[in-house]
């Protein structure tokens, strides 16, 4: 977890996140588009691949989202660059064979050009001036040479805020399968559902590298309490929380049971801390005896937290057995929580679902999938991107509560003749009720969903 | 916003959930009922009973939830006066806007509120919403809404038309969000409310693709970069619990019995027209029937030792009517409490439901970088704008 320590110095209140400070993890996009994750060591120098490097100094105290090229190791700040409205001419590609086009430049003029230090755009506008069918070339495409020109070149960069969609979106396009599929906008949907806010009390199996973890963290700001859950002995090293730059006041709320520890009837095995003073012999055993004293604490209060239940929601994107974390959670959840679970599979949640609705303490356990479709924004040539993310993964959200075995539908007493018939009518009203039973179930209908409608 | 106890209380409102789609709000007054389809109800009945409770009603027939407010179920319950935002473009904006914890943002119209409550969840009382709305009596609802609801400290509504007034405040907001018809008459009263300090965002909502165009080039004027537009859409998918599927050897046993059968049947209808126009005597139609009920015998037990059931036998192509039968039949040995498997058998299944919706509305973001850092942008950099031919030497312009 990367902790600042001196936070005293840092106004996240007024401008949360929104300026780098040293030993910040720094995500950069190249002129390619390409997106890098560097880190902001004071007084060290960031390397960018072949494409140069600079002083990190340079960027330490600066705001998020500027635009930066680099020259002899320093940065200067350029301007963004705004859409620009691109004429058509009466030109056509209708003239140009593509086997003509020819690269008027070769690779060893354009060497002696970088290294008598030439700026990029004059390399471009040489290799403009050179290329025989320039002309003939429609704006478009002119414009999409020049842009791939370009982003070979310039050696600038944008530096990217850390907000929780740039994170998710870096991890999702780098290695998805680390965190789950889990998309932006997945995860957005997840932090609704869950009604995540600032305030709250939460339980978290995040089996997703932290990406769930660091969204709630996100969003809470250091007010309320994360119990997350997970399987290692220690607590997780969640690697997308270091990529938020979280201020220690925003983790400080999150703390953490394994699947041992969590559970009530199992008495963690613990080394002795209470050693009489007079056996204490160095500062070392003394300060490690504090330590050991301080985990022991954490480790006692926070099993009574989570016992005491009454959490607002619980929020899972695990590897195992979903069913087996609600059964064993649930318990601490408080009446009318949220649960929401993602999986990259439809087939977990399908199952998960079935077993769900067949209990009477999970309201309309509903599956649902998020669609997301970006768009090229160019003045003339708008349209969906050609490539598209195929799925963020699937969503099964439901919530707690408390069952009134007394109660029973309006419409079976119709049909019921014996107390028999009732109980097995209402039974398999539940269990059906959303796929099958809709005529004698107006109250379990299944048509429209919770979360779509 | 809205009650955190644990049990409800007189004064508080909670959502009545009596179905999937009736969903609605109800402000406890102790003294008032609530009448429903799904029985009658005193208000006084809920008061003290925790949140997520189920309730019978008074004469035992029918029953309904009461749960906590939360902004998701208040997007399904509201009252509606205008056209709403749901819950997968909420959630994508919020995101994008990097809304969260102490952000104070800005929303224009209200509306009905459904984004203003979400909003005000997720930034807090830390941070702050600017809602503005221009129909006297939305915003008169919307604001009577927000103190009910406990929200008046973090929400502040403005009747006024933005498109000619702009917003209240100067270098404040962190993220602007707009649905309006004509959003990009308020870009340029956006770019002075929001805060010039650090990466701002933008998001107009707007159904068409035409307004869309318009909206990029206002915000393209007005400085904003990073211009991006996303549709986003939530599909609910159906899940059923349905027999394992059969195998076509089954069915081949089948087809063949069946041929078998009729063959025998068709010598036995030989032999006894051949017994018939022998001895006119026997002419009598139970002899027949006996034959017959003899082959229905032996084929149900064939069948049984193939462990199908006589239903499967009896239609070889499965209708969904009798897979919805056949899910209804096993449906009471399944209620017993903590299932663990899926039953024998059975297999879950799920398939997008058949009508989804298909558009809600293009959402245009944009954001507004710090610009006290460099002197106001050149149009294009310099360097650039020297092209090698005439045509080309004013429109030749590299994208961002
Ligand atoms: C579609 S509704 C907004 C719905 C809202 N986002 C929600 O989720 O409930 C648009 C609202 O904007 C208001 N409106 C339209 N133009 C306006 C303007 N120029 N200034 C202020 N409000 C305006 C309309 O009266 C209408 O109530």
């Amino acid at each position: 977890m990367n902790n600042h320590d001196n936070s005293a110095g840092r106004e996240w209140m007024s401008s949360p996140g929104s300026k780098i400070h040293a030993g910040d993890m720094v995500l950069l996009r190249l002129p390619n588009s390409d997106i890098r994750s560097i880190k902001t060591e004071k007084d060290s120098t960031v390397v960018v691949g072949k494409f140069g490097s600079f002083y990190a100094n340079e960027l330490i105290d600066q705001p998020y989202g500027l635009t930066y090229e680099i020259a002899d190791k320093k940065l200067t700040i350029v301007p963004p660059r705004t859409l620009q409205e691109v004429e058509d001419t009466d030109a056509t590609n209708e003239l140009i064979n593509d086997g003509e086009f020819v690269q008027p430049l070769t690779i060893d003029e354009i060497q002696v050009l970088k290294q008598s230090g030439v700026h990029a755009s004059d390399i471009i506008k040489k290799q403009i001036e050179q290329h025989a069918n320039y002309s003939l070339k429609t704006e478009y495409s002119k414009e999409k040479y020049k842009k791939r020109k370009e982003a070979k070149y310039s050696k600038s960069f944008t530096t990217i805020e850390p907000t929780l969609f740039n994170v998710c979106e870096y991890w999702f396009n780098k290695d998805q399968n680390r965190i789950r599929d889990l998309r932006a906008d997945t995860l957005s949907q997840m932090l609704n559902l869950a009604n995540i806010r600032p305030g709250g009390r939460y339980l978290v199996v995040d089996d997703a590298s932290g990406m769930v973890v660091s969204g709630i963290l996100e969003r809470m700001g250091g007010e309320g309490r994360v119990l997350s859950i997970c399987d290692t002995d220690s607590p997780p090293a969640y690697p997308v929380i270091s990529h938020m730059n979280f201020n220690s006041s925003i983790t400080d709320i999150l703390v953490s049971l394994n699947w041992a520890t969590a559970e009530e009837d199992y008495m963690p095995i613990i080394p002795p801390s209470d050693i009489p003073a007079d056996q204490v012999k160095s500062e070392r055993q003394k300060s490690r005896l504090n330590k050991r004293r301080a985990v022991t604490e954490l480790l006692r209060s926070t099993r009574e937290d989570l016992f005491s239940g009454e959490f607002n929601s619980l929020v899972i994107a695990t590897e195992y057995d979903p069913y087996s974390v609600i059964e064993r959670l649930a318990p601490y959840l408080g009446g009318s929580a949220s649960i929401v679970v993602h999986n990259p599979h439809i087939q977990v949640l399908s199952d998960l679902q079935t077993k769900l609705r067949a209990l009477p303490d999970y309201l309309c356990p509903t599956v649902t999938e998020a669609w997301l479709r970006r768009y090229q924004i160019l003045p003339g040539r708008t349209h969906p991107m050609m490539a598209m993310s195929g799925s963020g993964g699937f969503l099964l959200h439901t919530i707690k509560v408390y069952d009134d075995p007394s109660a029973s539908y309006v419409l079976t007493h119709r049909r019921q003749k014996t107390k028999k018939t009732k109980t097995e009518t209402e039974e398999m009203g539940r269990v059906n009720g959303e796929a099958s039973s809709r005529e004698t179930n107006p109250q379990e209908q299944f048509k429209v969903d919770i979360a779509m409608s | 916003m809205w009650s955190t106890a644990r049990e409800i209380a007189a004064g508080d409102v909670v959502i009545i959930w009596l179905t999937r789609e009736v969903i609605q709000p109800l402000h406890i007054t102790p003294g008032k009922d609530f009448n429903s389809k799904f029985g009658n109800y005193k208000h006084s009945d809920f008061i003290g009973i925790p949140y997520g409770s189920k309730v019978a009603s008074r004469t035992g027939k029918g029953f309904i939830h009461i749960l906590r407010p939360t902004p998701e179920l208040w997007t399904l319950a509201l009252p509606h006066r205008t056209q709403i935002l749901y819950l997968a473009d909420i959630a994508f904006i919020t995101s994008w806007l990097n809304i969260k914890r102490g952000s104070r943002v800005i929303e224009a119209g209200t509306g009905s509120g459904s984004f203003s409550h979400s909003v005000a969840r997720t930034v807090g009382s830390a941070g702050h919403l600017y809602s503005y709305e221009f129909h006297e009596a939305r915003a008169k609802k919307a604001s009577e809404e927000f103190k009910r609801h406990g929200m008046d400290d973090i929400v502040t509504l403005t009747h006024r038309n933005v498109c000619k007034e702009g917003f209240t405040i100067v270098d404040e907001a962190d993220a602007v969000f707009l649905d309006l018809p004509a959003p990009w008459e308020a870009v340029d009263y956006a770019k002075t409310a929001l805060r010039k300090d650090r990466t701002t965002r933008i998001c107009c909502f707007s159904p068409c693709m035409e307004q869309v165009l318009r909206t990029v080039s206002a915000l393209n004027e007005a400085g904003f970069t990073e211009i991006t537009m996303y549709e986003t859409l939530l599909r609910p998918h159906e899940v059923s619990l349905v027999p394992t599927l059969q195998p076509i050897a089954e069915v081949s046993e089948k087809l063949k019995k069946a041929e078998a059968k009729r063959e025998e049947k068709r010598l036995q209808q030989i032999a006894a027209n051949k017994t018939r126009s022998a001895s006119m005597k026997r002419k009598r139609e139970g002899g027949t029937e006996e034959d017959e009920d003899e082959a229905e015998s032996k084929r149900v037990k064939t069948d049984d030792e193939d462990a199908g059931s006589k239903e499967e036998s009896s239609s070889h192509l499965m209708t969904r009517e009798s897979v919805e039968m056949l899910v209804d039949e096993e449906a009471t040995p399944m209620a017993s409490r903590a299932p663990s498997l899926a039953p024998p058998g059975k297999m879950s299944v799920s398939k997008a439901l058949p009508e989804v919706r298909g558009h809600t509305s293009y959402l245009t973001f944009a954001c507004l970088v710090p610009s006290s850092t460099f002197s106001a942008p050149p149009p294009i950099a310099a360097a650039e704008a020297a092209a090698p031919n005439v045509e080309a030497s004013s429109s030749d312009k590299i994208d961002a």
